[in-house]
């Protein structure tokens, strides 16, 4: 007997069509389909889904979703920064000298800074929560798969993308709506390119010192610069290491729903409380070996930071990056900057030994051009965002190989755009 | 408990759960998330887990095959089937996998009122019937039927193994599914560790994973026979 011939078909169409026979039957004698009197998520969706109107309405939501985010957050982010900030203080006046500096800097100083970023992380997983309790999320993701296809990417994948300007973290986390191991792989991987919130505050402050009044224009050119290559990256990973079509996009659009505040709070503290957990694992571990590179050798890293580990490596590095113009200062605060971006400005102070944004811009000016400081504006936007986002990635991909491979790939990509701008800025006069 | 994807699955899991109790962690080796707790009704402790939504079981997505596996493997009493009654014959495509699998189900009809609003009317009894399997109508959102549905959770879990249901297809496909079970039942390591007519018709659908299985079988050839 071969089953092919005997059927005519392929059996697995075969055993398909025969289950729908067998539900067909079934339903002829329970079922009764009255008169459809429901409509309302069909009247929604000729808005939502309208080929016109589609587009603003769901850029306009999300505006209202990241004004919602920072706003709700702004005040509590600055009690934790408070707190913590009270917290160091207090123990910097422990007798043991190394253990203040411990907990002062390397726990309430190093952590605490990272935690103050959960306000935010919670209020966006908030909002997302509501958006995707209503059912609008899925119409976000079916109104923008035509445009994401073309990228190589999937209709579920620009949530993400989008979640990524407000924090790279939680922006991972939310790849997981993602069915398809591939897609979500290079959602991952690109990710860390698009600008988040706390890279802003270190390019108002390079940009503020060395382009006046074109300022606003270099920070808009990185973001975009972050856009472009996180496009580029997601067709070229699509035709080398991770090939292969995206996958089709099937997605049930559910109804709309009402959505509860006691559901959508259980949404966001499900992913809320993972951030938390890794906070207290991956990101303890590297604040304490942040802090041990910055204080170590005893003694004489605090009479200046050029003689700790962070300082020395900082000088060990710099020839590599000569050809970018950074010298050791500036290899030093990038290496705090593994902790989060924000911290670049504040260790430039540190290593500068000046205080305020003003005195570090001016500071910044002295030493290094325009040019230069171009160039360090993008390598901050590509080089890892954070060890927050080193620890999501790990715990999204479920593997250190690919891990690795999106710390070294931003890496060599934030050199190699570096030595591009300095190149093209040295052939067209500048310096 | 298991369902379609957007059947209100997971709010029903949080009604039997309460937050707080609820562990969430992901399947061992995938990044797919896993979420599993335990409640009391009626002096009974209920252990509940949480598989993917998904619309078949086959072997071509990682949600599915952890779904599948776990029946298999981990044998669990009771399968919770969540049906969306408002999209019904999509939904049962489902159910009617779960009953190949040989699984013991309870259905929750799910979204009733909205299967209502749609101008549905559903002869529950008849259908749970036909398909010998109990069903509860619910509406997670209200938490209507939630009692129930852990009244015949338990009744399941009791009755175990003791209704079999009889779902059948057309005759063609019945004999080929009947020539393969012959075949499997004298290899007696697989006839073990599988329902053997879900082995036979994922044999037919050429499902890889059960080919992989059936490999090194003496009666390998003899199988290929037919399904080829």
């Amino acid at each position: 007997m071969k089953a092919r011939e005997v059927l005519g078909d392929d059996p697995e169409i075969v055993l398909a069509d025969e289950r729908y026979n067998l539900i067909h039957t079934i339903l002829d004698t329970t079922l009764v389909r009255g008169a459809k009197k429901w409509a309302q998520s069909d009247m929604l969706d000729k808005v939502f889904l309208h080929k016109y109107l589609g587009i603003p309405v769901f850029l306009t939501l999300a505006w209202a979703m990241f004004q919602f985010a920072f706003d709700v957050s702004a005040p509590f982010m600055k009690m934790i920064g408070l707190f913590f900030g009270l917290l160091a203080e207090a123990s910097r006046g422990i007798p043991n000298e190394v253990l203040a500096s411990f907990l002062s800097d390397g726990i309430f100083g190093g952590l605490g800074f990272i935690l103050t970023f959960i306000p935010l992380i919670f209020s966006l997983f908030f909002a997302i929560a509501i958006l995707e309790d209503s059912g609008y999320l899925a119409r976000a993701a079916f109104i923008m798969d035509k445009f994401m296809f073309k990228l190589g990417l999937h209709g579920r994948s620009f949530i993400p993308m989008l979640l990524g300007f407000g924090c790279n973290v939680p922006a991972m986390m939310a790849t997981r709506s993602i069915e398809s191991e591939k897609d979500r792989l290079i959602t991952l991987l690109i990710n860390p390119f698009i600008s988040c919130s706390a890279r802003l505050p270190v390019y108002i402050l390079i940009a503020g010192a060395f382009f006046g009044s074109m300022a606003s224009t270099a920070i808009w050119s990185m973001y975009f610069l972050g856009i472009v290559l996180a496009i580029l990256l997601a067709l070229l990973l699509r035709k080398t290491v991770l090939r292969g079509e995206p996958t089709p996009f099937i997605m049930e659009l559910p109804l709309y729903k009402t959505p509860t505040f006691h559901g959508s709070v259980i949404h966001m503290w499900d992913r809320g409380v993972q951030f938390l957990k890794k906070a207290g694992t991956y990101l303890l571990v590297g604040a304490i070996i942040l802090w041990f590179l910055s204080s170590f050798p005893w003694g004489v890293a605090q009479e200046s930071v050029e003689l700790s580990y962070t300082g020395q490596i900082g000088h060990a590095l710099e020839p590599i990056f000569r050809p970018l113009g950074f010298d050791w200062r500036i290899v030093s605060s990038l290496i705090f900057g593994f902790m989060a971006k924000e911290i670049v400005v504040e260790s430039l102070g540190i290593i500068y030994a000046v205080e305020g944004e003003a005195a570090i811009a001016g500071a910044l000016v002295v030493d290094y051009t325009p040019l230069i400081g171009f160039a360090l504006m993008a390598f901050i936007l590509l080089y890892i965002p954070c060890l927050a986002t080193v620890g999501t990635m790990r715990k999204e991909s479920g593997s250190w190989k690919w891990t690795i491979f999106q710390v070294v790939l931003s890496l060599v990509l934030a050199y190699l755009i570096g030595l591009t701008i300095t190149g093209i800025g040295g052939m067209l006069g500048y310096t | 408990m298991i369902g379609n994807p957007n059947v209100g699955k997971s709010v029903i899991f949080n009604n039997l759960i309460p937050g707080a109790r609820q562990h969430v962690g992901n399947w061992p080796g995938k990044t797919v998330e896993k979420k599993e707790g335990k409640c009391i009704h009626k002096g009974i402790e209920l252990k509940i887990v949480d598989l993917p939504g998904t619309y078949s079981l086959t072997s071509r997505a990682v949600d599915e095959l952890i779904s599948r596996n776990y029946i298999i493997e981990e044998k669990p009493e009771v399968i919770v089937d969540i049906v969306d009654a408002s999209n019904i014959e999509r939904n049962l495509y489902l159910t009617l996998l779960l009953l190949e699998l040989e699984a013991n189900l309870v259905i929750a009809l799910n979204m009733f009122d909205i299967a209502e609003n749609k101008g549905y009317k559903i002869d529950v009894k008849k259908l749970s019937e036909q398909l010998s399997v109990p069903i509860v109508p619910t509406v997670a959102t209200t938490k209507e039927g939630m009692e129930e549905l852990k009244d015949e959770i338990i009744k399941a879990a009791i009755r175990k193994g003791s209704i079999k249901t009889k779902i059948t297809y057309g005759e063609k496909i019945e004999d080929l599914i009947n020539s393969i079970v012959k075949i499997i039942k004298k290899d007696e390591t697989l006839a073990k560790n599988y329902p053997l007519r879900w082995m036979a018709i994922k044999l037919l659908e050429k499902d890889e994973e059960i080919l992989e299985k059936i490999r090194n079988s003496k009666y390998h050839h003899e199988l290929m026979e037919v399904i080829s």
